[in-house]
C-alpha cells in the first residue's frame, strides 16, 4: 500500500519533470531540423539531420553576427561578474572588519535600496548613461550592474560569521590589513562568492532589458537581444533562431550540471529571480 | 590614534569602487527620476526642461486611458499568474516531497525552464503558440481539436503570456517550497499523524501553518515581481491584442523610450512603485491577521 503510493507519485512526478524539460528538448532537436520541416511538423525528431543551421550560425553572416553577440555577452558577463566580486568583497571587508565609520547605516541604506524595483531606476539611468555618453557601449550593460547591493549584502552576511581570531592571529604575525584581505578574508569567503559569482553571471547573461533599452547598434548586442531582435525581423526561420537560443542557453546547461545545488539553493533561499 | 586613522582610510579606500558605483546608479537616478517626474522632458524637442509640477501625475491618473488599461492588463497577470504559481509550486513541493528516490533530479529539472533567458524562452514559446503552424495547435490537431488562436484573442492572450511564465519559474518556487517542507521536523509531522492528522487534513492543520513564514515571502516577492511583468508580454505579444497584455512597465517603455517622454515615463513609474509599495503592505497586513 505504502510502497504503491510512493510509486505513483514517483511516475507522477517524473512524468512531470519531463514534460517541464520536453520544450528544451524540442528546442535542441529543431535546431537539427531544416527550416521546411519545421514549419510542417510531422514529427518531433528530424526525419533529416543536418548540421546546416549551426553551420549558418556560426558562418558570422552579416545580417545576424550571432559569434559577435556572443563574444559581446562573453565579455559582458565575465566584466560584470568579476567586478561585482572585486566591489562587494572589498565592500563588505570595509563594513564588517576596518568597521569604516558609517559603514554599518551605509549598508542599512544599501539593503533598503535593494527593495526598489528596477523598473524606477530604467528613464534616470537612461539619462545619466547619455550623459556620460555611455549608451550604445558595454560600458552601459556593465557599470550599472555592479551597483545593485545584494553582493555587498551577501558578502557582509558571510564575512560576519568568519571567526575573528584568524584574522587577528594573521594581525598578529606582522600582517597588513590588505594583506589579511587578501590572505586570510577571500579564501575563506571562497564558497559565498561561488554562489554570488554564479548568480551574478546568470543574472547578466540573460539580462534583456538593459541591453534593450541601452544599446542601439547590432554589432554591440547581447545575445538574448541579438536572438529577439532577429526573430523579430524574420519571424518565421524557427530553425535559426532555435539554434542560436540553444546556443545562448547550453553554457549555463552545463554551469548548471556543476553547479546545481548551489544555484538552486542559492535561489531558493534568497527567493531572488530575474 | 594614528593607527584608528589609517585603518579608516584603508577602510575607505576599500569602500570606493562600490561608493562610487553605488552613488552613480542607484541614489543618483533615483533623485533624478523624482525630479524627472516633476519635468516635461522631451528628448525630441530643443529645449528639454520644463517643471510642470504634478501635471504628469495628473495626466496619467485622469485623462490618460491608456494607464488605467495597462494598470488593469497588470493587475489581470498579478491575479492570475499569483494564485496559479502558488497552488503549482505548492503540488509539486509536496510531490518532491513525497518522493523517496529522485528528488534531487526532479528538482533539478522543474528548475532548468529557469536558466533560460526570457528572449529565449519567449521566442520558443512564441513559436509553440503560432496558430497556423505552432506545436500547440498541431498537437491539438492530431486529437482533432480546434485550434486556439493563444496569442491573437483579447481573452486567451493574457492567459497564454501567464502559462510561459509559470513554466519559467514554477520549478524555482517549488524548489523554495520543498526547503522549506523539509525544515519542518519529522517528529511534529509523525505526533500529528498519530494524533489522526494526516493526509489533506495534516496539510491543512500542520504543514502549511508552518510553511506560512516563506509562503508569506513568495507571495509577496512574486507579486512585485508579478507587477513588473514586462518583457514576457512585450516579447510575446508586443503588448497585443488591443493593448490587452500591455502591463505598467511596457507603458512606461513606450512612453520613455518609444515617445520619448522621460518626464512623464519617470512619473509613471514613480506611481507603479506606489501601487507595489501599497499592495505589499497590505498583502503583509492581511496575510499576519490570519496568522495570529
Amino acid at each position: 500500500m505504502k510502497t504503491a503510493r510512493s510509486k505513483i507519485i514517483w511516475v507522477i512526478m517524473v512524468a512531470t519533470a519531463l514534460l517541464f524539460i520536453a520544450p528544451l528538448i524540442v528546442m535542441a532537436l529543431t535546431s537539427f531540423k531544416h527550416e521546411s520541416e519545421v514549419l510542417n511538423p510531422e514529427a518531433i525528431i528530424p526525419r533529416h539531420w543536418t548540421m546546416s543551421n549551426f553551420r549558418y550560425v556560426l558562418s558570422y553572416p552579416e545580417e545576424a553576427p550571432f559569434v559577435r553577440w556572443l563574444l559581446n555577452s562573453v565579455f559582458v558577463s565575465t566584466t560584470v561578474t568579476l567586478l561585482v566580486l572585486v566591489f562587494s568583497s572589498m565592500a563588505a571587508y570595509a563594513i564588517t572588519r576596518l568597521r569604516v565609520p558609517g559603514g554599518g547605516r551605509m549598508l542599512g541604506v544599501i539593503v533598503v535600496t535593494m527593495m526598489l524595483p528596477a523598473q524606477l531606476f530604467l528613464v534616470p539611468v537612461y539619462l545619466i548613461l547619455s550623459w556620460f555618453h555611455w549608451l550604445d557601449t558595454a560600458a552601459a550593460l556593465i557599470v550599472p550592474a555592479t551597483a545593485g547591493g545584494f553582493g555587498v549584502f551577501m558578502m557582509c552576511a558571510f564575512m560576519k560569521a568568519i571567526p575573528r581570531s584568524i584574522e587577528e592571529a594573521a594581525l598578529i604575525d606582522g600582517c597588513s590589513p590588505v594583506g589579511v584581505f587578501l590572505h586570510v578574508n577571500l579564501p575563506l569567503s571562497a564558497p559565498a562568492m561561488a554562489t554570488l559569482g554564479i548568480f551574478t553571471f546568470i543574472a547578466s547573461w540573460n539580462d534583456f532589458i538593459n541591453p534593450l533599452v541601452f544599446i542601439d547598434s547590432a554589432r554591440n548586442y547581447t545575445l538574448p537581444l541579438g536572438i529577439a531582435l532577429y526573430q523579430g525581423s524574420y519571424s518565421t526561420e524557427y530553425a535559426l533562431t532555435l539554434t542560436t537560443s540553444l546556443l545562448a542557453t547550453l553554457p549555463l546547461i552545463v554551469m548548471f550540471m556543476f553547479f546545481q545545488r548551489q544555484i538552486i539553493e542559492s535561489m531558493s533561499s534568497t527567493g531572488l529571480k530575474d | 590614534m594614528t593607527h584608528r586613522r589609517s585603518q579608516n582610510l584603508v577602510g575607505y579606500l576599500f569602500m570606493l569602487p562600490y561608493g562610487a558605483v553605488f552613488l552613480t546608479f542607484i541614489v543618483l537616478p533615483f533623485v533624478v527620476s523624482l525630479v524627472l517626474s516633476f519635468l516635461e522632458y522631451d528628448l525630441t524637442s530643443r529645449h528639454p526642461a520644463t517643471f510642470i509640477g504634478f501635471r504628469n501625475f495628473r495626466e496619467a491618473l485622469f485623462e490618460d486611458r491608456f494607464f488605467w488599461k495597462a494598470v488593469g492588463a497588470t493587475f489581470q497577470y498579478v491575479a492570475l499568474m499569483i494564485p496559479a504559481q502558488l497552488v503549482l509550486a505548492m503540488l509539486l513541493a509536496l510531490g518532491m516531497n513525497a518522493m523517496t528516490r529522485g528528488k534531487q533530479t526532479v528538482r533539478a529539472l522543474l528548475f532548468m525552464p529557469g536558466l533560460l533567458s526570457i528572449a529565449v524562452t519567449a521566442i520558443l514559446w512564441q513559436w509553440f503558440y503560432n496558430e497556423e503552424f505552432g506545436l500547440f495547435n498541431h498537437l491539438l490537431k492530431l486529437v482533432h481539436l480546434p485550434g486556439v488562436p493563444w496569442l491573437s484573442n483579447l481573452h486567451v492572450a493574457m492567459p497564454s503570456v501567464v502559462l510561459m511564465t509559470l513554466w519559467w519559474t514554477v520549478g524555482g518556487s517549488a524548489a523554495v517550497l520543498l526547503t522549506g517542507l523539509q525544515q519542518i521536523p519529522a517528529q511534529i509531522t509523525e505526533a500529528a499523524a498519530l494524533d489522526g492528522a494526516n493526509g489533506w487534513r495534516g496539510f491543512w492543520m500542520i504543514t502549511l501553518p508552518m510553511l506560512k513564514p516563506v509562503l508569506l515571502f513568495m507571495v509577496v516577492m512574486n507579486t512585485i515581481g508579478g507587477f513588473q511583468m514586462f518583457t514576457q508580454s512585450l516579447l510575446l505579444t508586443t503588448g497585443g491584442p488591443e493593448m490587452a497584455t500591455r502591463g505598467v512597465v511596457q507603458l512606461i517603455y513606450d512612453t520613455a523610450f518609444g515617445d520619448f517622454r522621460l518626464g512623464y515615463g519617470a512619473a509613471i513609474s514613480w506611481l507603479l512603485f506606489i501601487m507595489i509599495a501599497g499592495f505589499s503592505f497590505l498583502q503583509f497586513r492581511i496575510i499576519r491577521r490570519f496568522s495570529e
